[in-house]
């Protein structure tokens, strides 16, 4: 199996289809826009060939997490508290407002919360779904939690995720 | 004569050239980059070092808030790398966790800028400074931009407290990426924190 596959960023594709005629296997013809990656042979015809750009080859398999220094990640895990505090703040306001626009501005305060706690995540050890934090987090997830149905989901992403290590 | 700088974007307001001291500019002025108010800009200045005291955070088990977002960020993870199952199954792991995590006893806006000003008084500088130690600038990067995000917070909260209406006539976006909220008839073309694209600053609608 080849070490790399295409994906198509479908908001840059122009449409000028080059990578249709130059695909050998037409893992690029689908009905939903992205590349077929069981037919795919990451040969890079495609991208090579494609005038907007839209086409990057990308592995299979990820390179490992960098590794993060043990007080960064705990300072950074003291602004996810808080952030996921603040969430929870404005999701009280937003739940228990009546006036419209106390309730616009908490929605907007929530969502920027819940993006910055996302991003510190990354930074904290998190980059990559396919690391070994990641693997261990869902590991000891399963182990929790006692809902049949979640189970089988977090089952199923340790089955499908491709860990590095 | 002095220069101030945008905390945001980094505009530049140069009094030599404007020729109006930055003073005598009125309180309603913006940053004519990002929008960003007046009181938001700093004098050009040396900047502070703050002292590290030690504080080993002591390890703890994450909150389902906690685990929530970590699922959501490694949904996007999933999405960006065109996992189409994963990020739906990371997204679904992420909601459960959101529904399951308590929602403090009452809360208003006012404790939320006491937690705003408690991580740009102390959280956000301690974080920068390990992470200027360490060398770790994939940190410094996250602290540069949630810290701005949060100045903007601290600041639309400040000016909702004067005026209840003050986004009544307006319209109010969120960046996608960083989580920047720029409140404005017209989004800027790039956003001021992130500089992505505009086409990422999206509209968060008023419900009725």
């Amino acid at each position: 199996m080849s070490e790399v596959r295409a994906v198509r960023n479908l908001r840059i594709c122009s449409k000028d289809c080059l990578c249709l005629y130059v695909c050998p296997t037409g893992a690029t013809d689908t009905e939903t826009g992205q590349i077929d990656f069981s037919k795919c042979i990451g040969c890079g015809a495609c991208s090579k060939a494609c005038p907007s750009g839209a086409i990057s080859m990308v592995p299979y398999q990820y390179p490992k997490q960098q590794t993060k220094d043990d007080l960064v990640i705990a300072k950074l895990n003291k602004l996810i508290q808080s952030k996921v505090e603040q969430e929870q703040m404005a999701e009280y306001i937003y739940k228990n407002s009546n006036d419209s626009i106390e309730k616009q501005l908490a929605k907007a305060i929530i969502r920027a919360n819940r993006l910055m706690t996302e991003d510190l995540y990354r930074e904290a050890g998190f980059m990559l779904p396919q690391s070994k934090n990641t693997k261990d987090f869902l590991k000891n997830l399963l182990q929790q939690t006692k809902d049949e149905t979640l189970k089988k989901d977090i089952e199923k992403l340790i089955d499908l995720l491709d860990f590095n290590e | 004569m002095k220069k101030y700088i945008c905390p945001i974007c980094g505009y530049v307001y140069d009094e030599e050239k404007e020729g109006i001291k930055f003073d005598d500019l009125p309180d309603d002025w913006k940053c004519p980059l990002c929008g960003a108010p007046k009181n938001l800009f700093k004098a050009e200045a040396i900047e502070v070092v703050v002292s590290e005291e030690d504080d080993e955070e002591e390890l703890r088990e994450m909150n389902y808030g906690e685990i929530s977002a970590l699922c959501s960020s490694l949904a996007r993870g999933c999405e960006k790398q065109y996992l189409e199952e994963e990020s739906k199954l990371f997204t679904k792991l992420a909601n459960y966790y959101k529904s399951k995590s308590e929602i403090k006893e009452s809360s208003s806006f006012e404790e939320l800028v006491s937690k705003i000003n408690n991580d740009l008084e102390t959280n956000y500088q301690k974080a920068r400074s390990v992470a200027s130690e360490k060398e770790d600038r994939g940190a410094l990067r996250v602290i540069t931009w949630g810290e701005k995000v949060t100045m903007i917070l601290k600041s639309l909260l400040e000016q909702y407290k004067n005026d209840k209406d003050f986004i009544k006539n307006t319209k109010v976006y969120v960046c996608d990426i960083c989580g920047f909220i720029y409140v404005g008839d017209e989004k800027p073309e790039i956003c001021p924190v992130c500089k992505v694209p505009s086409f990422k600053l999206l509209e968060v609608e008023r419900g009725a």
